[in-house]
């Protein structure tokens, strides 16, 4: 009983943070992007990342499912920790990884394919359906929750490239979805979008915090307000600022962040 | 505050705002001050002016509210611009109330006026001149965004406190001595606790000052002497 309290109380202390990032340094070739970065996300809660255009900001979502291994000259060095493990690990399969780290980009991008292939691509391919049922099941329920099904279902197999720019982006996050992911990063996923579909998405980042880990890169303060939880500040590659996100928008500790947020930066 | 806004003309609703508060400050200081003198020269005519005065601060509270409105429904302030917003909405709100009370002492003063002056006028005048510098020394410390003289001025409310207290039982004591003098005095005990209440007042604008130059409220326990609620005086004694 005792040795079941120990093991239940260290799960709990291990599960609530989700990414830990250890004096992360990045260069494109000469370029020194990030600055020893060392910050953790918490399990089950919205991270906003905030900062001028050059911070940063979006170099640091990408490393952490490893969309940066894409890029020509580009080198990270320091420790990013999934659960515990490096993901730049030798062990590490970054296909995998990039399942367990969904991501959804600006620009709404789905496949020239049918709503219901758009979702079930990543499930086949990843082998996560045994038959037919299993697969219309996990693209329906992806569907459902990402808050598009009602939207889609008399039209599966319409084209996803038809759907409106909130709708796509929908799609593409119901896409991420379908791989279960436990994290998922969002790249200015709003700033393509209407107020209407901008609400959908925010309101659909609410809903989806309960599951998934959430980390998302945005231009609007309002929107880091509205959908965060914790607040991360970058400038000139470094973290300037980290904290629940109440604080920094209502009394930041740095002067660098109140010039940013209040739109004094010169 | 650090350098200007991009947008300068956010600078300049945010300095409308804090002008307005330093106006009308401004005014309720002078509103206090004629009260008092109002009293202690039983100048009818003075009395009058300061309640005809109490409009103007009505009219610039008004004003503060639209213009805080218009910013949070406009501009989404956020960090120290939402905290100077913020407070200007409750420091307008709580300088209304102090042009108040100096309009009701001035009310107060026609009708001791219309008696003969049997009971003292003892303390207020003090007490108002005491309360008086609270108010600009706030006003300053609001102007300057100076959160030490703001921490200063919190911690003179006690004064006042133990003034109206010394006040409370004078009065009683001096009703029971002369029956005759229970309505002046009750007038002039009104008007005591209408000075302590600015005191208070003061208090409370000078923590929404601190609050908004350090984002966080005084963590010490508000200095508190207002006594004459549990006071009681033995008629024996008297």
């Amino acid at each position: 009983m005792q040795a079941e309290t120990n093991l239940m109380s260290d799960a709990a202390m291990a599960e609530d943070i989700v990414i830990e990032t250890q004096d992360v340094n990045v260069f494109y070739g000469d370029n020194h992007a990030l600055r020893g970065v060392s910050l953790d996300i918490p399990k089950h809660q919205v991270m906003a990342l905030i900062g001028p255009s050059g911070c940063g900001k979006s170099t640091y979502l990408r490393c952490l499912n490893r969309m940066n291994d894409t890029v020509e000259g580009c080198r990270v060095v320091g420790k990013i920790l999934l659960d515990g493990i490096d993901i730049y690990g030798p062990q590490v399969d970054e296909v995998l990884l990039r399942a367990r780290v969904g991501m959804v980009f600006q620009k709404p991008n789905p496949f020239p394919k049918s709503i219901y292939d758009n979702v079930a691509y990543g499930p086949r391919i990843h082998g996560l359906a045994a038959n037919k049922d299993e697969l219309d099941e996990i693209v329906l329920t992806s569907l459902e929750k990402a808050g598009l099904l009602k939207e889609v279902q008399d039209r599966l197999h319409s084209s996803g490239t038809g759907l409106s720019g909130g709708q796509q982006q929908r799609l593409c996050i119901a896409r991420a979805l379908a791989v279960r992911p436990e994290i998922i990063l969002m790249d200015e996923p709003c700033s393509a979008l209407d107020p209407i579909a901008t609400a959908k998405v925010e309101e659909l980042i609410d809903e989806l915090k309960e599951n998934y880990t959430i980390i998302i890169v945005t231009h609007s303060m309002q929107q880091a307000a509205r959908v965060s939880q914790r607040t991360a500040f970058f400038h000139l590659g470094e973290i300037v600022e980290t904290g629940p996100t109440e604080q920094i928008f209502t009394s930041p500790s740095d002067e660098r962040t109140q010039g940013y947020i209040t739109g004094r930066f010169g | 505050m650090s350098s200007g806004h991009i947008v300068k003309s956010f600078d300049e609703e945010l300095a409308r705002v804090q002008n307005a508060i330093v106006e009308m400050g401004g005014i309720a200081e002078i509103q206090l001050e004629a009260a008092v003198r109002s009293l202690a020269e039983r100048n009818t005519e003075l009395a009058l002016k300061t309640i005809e005065g109490d409009k103007a601060v009505d009219a610039l509270e008004h004003r503060i509210d639209d213009m805080a409105i218009k910013m949070l429904a406009l501009r989404s302030p956020v960090a120290d611009d939402l905290r100077i917003v913020i407070s200007g909405l409750k420091i307008a709100s709580l300088l209304e109330r102090v042009a108040d009370y100096a309009a009701n002492i001035s009310k107060r003063v026609i009708a001791l006026n219309s008696a003969p002056a049997i009971a003292p006028i003892s303390s207020i005048p003090r007490m108002g001149e005491l309360v008086r510098r609270m108010i600009a020394d706030t006003l300053t410390a609001y102007s300057n965004a100076d959160a030490t003289l703001a921490y200063d001025v919190w911690a003179r409310d006690q004064e006042v406190d133990q003034l109206y207290n010394s006040m409370f039982r004078e009065l009683l004591t001096f009703m029971m001595e002369d029956p005759r003098s229970i309505t002046s005095c009750t007038h002039l005990i009104f008007m005591a606790k209408n000075i302590e209440r600015i005191g208070d007042h003061m208090t409370n604008i000078a923590e929404i000052i601190i609050y908004q130059v350090t984002g966080d409220m005084p963590k010490e326990p508000r200095p508190k002497g207002d006594k004459t609620s549990v006071t009681m005086i033995d008629p024996k004694e008297g």
